[in-house]
């Protein structure tokens, strides 16, 4: 397949479900979690989840960037913002995201100099424009985002821009699937690996999957077909009692990754000893931080950072939906207290966000028929 | 906010790439006007994708391209 239009074929859909029908034993059931928010966003918006056999279970995964950052880290950067002379750049979906005591939307309103960029080049261009104020770049994000700050740094750093620096809360994803795979309260039976961050990153990194939990993994594209195709896979294998690292995104996924893009990051960030993720508690090595050598350009070196941590609000149930353990119709506070517009979790904000997902896409009233 | 966040949600915070078409490129900068489908323009870093030559497609995240289309998806 080349284009577009036929990873969206209908009659290529049905014969992928067909094959996948006959691979699933009845009477077993399969749990499948797709990593990439990128991926529940797609489920949802066509209706993968509806070609598959009852038994096949699709269960989200921790792979938004937004939905991880826990709001003590939200914290953290509003204090920043309020600095004088600060102009605070973040990604559009960060503004809306809780902290303790509102978001960067309304510390915006409150009258601190927040901006939404599109891309941490943005950011540096402002700091260009600006000479004269502060300006912080928010990072979030995991591989796929993180070479573009590296990229940026480095080139702050040649230019000579002094005025910027980057208050950085990148992740990674390899520490927190295997803390769901020593998770007590979740069975998997297989993973759709994510194919954005497997661009950067390649497959390599997941080998640990099968080789210590022997669990298949298949990293996926985002078109209906990819993903189709990527559970037929993962049922294949586990039909003939394999597990193995399999790329059904070849056409971008090289299996060693992107090189350049992972030297740019090793010589710009190292791991943090432990990083806190909304839900999922503190995971070693699992944030980036600058290397001393970009320290002059590390936000939370050239800023007092209050660091506090912040538990998330007793009503909000973010951590089970990100550990697949929940569904996000069956939050208490989903679609009633907790909507798009209004989100008290940070899986509402984001349209990666598996409950954003069910919300926008009609899950929730589909579901609450069912039940 | 740029073009690239006018959408109801903003791509970079769903780890989401585009396909963009190159324009132009400066090698010195290792910078590249792309063209997105939709007609919108930008300036994308192509340092860990290089060499890029114009009418190349290339995944754009976050003002940079990760990897090269190819001309398929």
């Amino acid at each position: 397949m080349r284009f577009v239009d036929e990873f969206r074929d209908a009659e290529l859909g049905r014969a992928v479900s067909g094959q996948i029908l006959s691979l699933v034993e009845p009477g077993r059931h399969y749990k499948l979690m797709e990593v990439c928010g990128g991926h529940t966003h797609s489920i949802y918006k066509y209706g993968i989840d509806d070609l598959l056999p009852a038994n096949v279970e699709l269960v989200h995964g921790p792979g938004c960037p937004v939905c991880v950052i826990p709001m003590g880290r939200v914290d953290d950067g509003i204090a920043v913002a309020h600095e004088d002379g600060v102009i605070f750049t973040c990604f559009g979906d960060m503004m809306r995201v809780p902290g303790s005591d509102g978001s960067l939307l309304e510390a915006k309103a409150a009258g601190a100099d927040i901006r939404m960029v599109y891309s941490p080049l943005d950011a540096l261009r402002i700091a260009k424009q600006n000479p004269g104020r502060e300006v912080v770049f928010f990072a979030i994000g995991f591989e796929t985002t993180a070479p573009s700050t590296a990229l940026t740094l480095k080139r702050a750093r040649a230019e000579g821009v002094p005025n910027f620096t980057v208050m950085c809360s990148h992740v990674t994803i390899v520490p927190p699937l295997r803390a769901l795979l020593e998770s007590p309260d979740l069975r998997l039976d297989g993973f759709i690996g994510p194919g954005h961050v497997s661009t950067v990153v390649g497959a390599r990194p997941f080998e640990f999957i099968p080789a210590d939990y022997g669990k298949p993994i298949v990293i996926a594209g985002f078109e209906p077909l990819d993903i189709l195709q990527a559970i037929e896979m993962i049922l294949r294998q586990l039909a003939a009692g394999r597990c193995e690292v399999e790329n059904q995104y070849r056409r971008v996924v090289p299996y060693e990754g992107n090189l350049r893009a992972l030297e740019v990051m090793a010589e710009v960030f190292e791991l943090r000893p432990h990083f806190e993720w909304r839900g999922l508690g503190f995971i070693s090595h699992s944030g980036l931080k600058l290397t001393e050598a970009y320290a002059e350009l590390d936000a939370e070196v050239r800023f007092s950072v209050p660091g506090i941590r912040v538990a998330d609000p007793k009503a909000c149930q973010c951590g089970e939906v990100l550990k697949g353990v929940i569904k996000p119709w069956e939050c208490k506070v989903f679609g009633t207290a907790c909507t798009p517009e209004r989100p008290i979790g940070t899986c509402m904000v984001s349209s990666e966000g598996a409950c954003a997902a069910y919300y926008n896409f009609g899950r929730f009233a589909r579901e609450r028929e069912v039940v | 906010m740029s073009d690239g966040c006018a959408s109801e949600h903003c791509i970079t915070c769903g780890d989401i790439a585009v396909e963009m078409t190159v324009l132009r490129v400066d090698d010195a900068r290792e910078l590249a006007l792309c063209a997105a489908d939709d007609g919108r323009h930008e300036t994308v870093e192509i340092a860990l994708v290089l060499p890029v030559h114009p009418a190349e497609r290339l995944l754009v995240h976050a003002g940079t391209a990760i990897a090269h289309q190819g001309g398929i998806l």
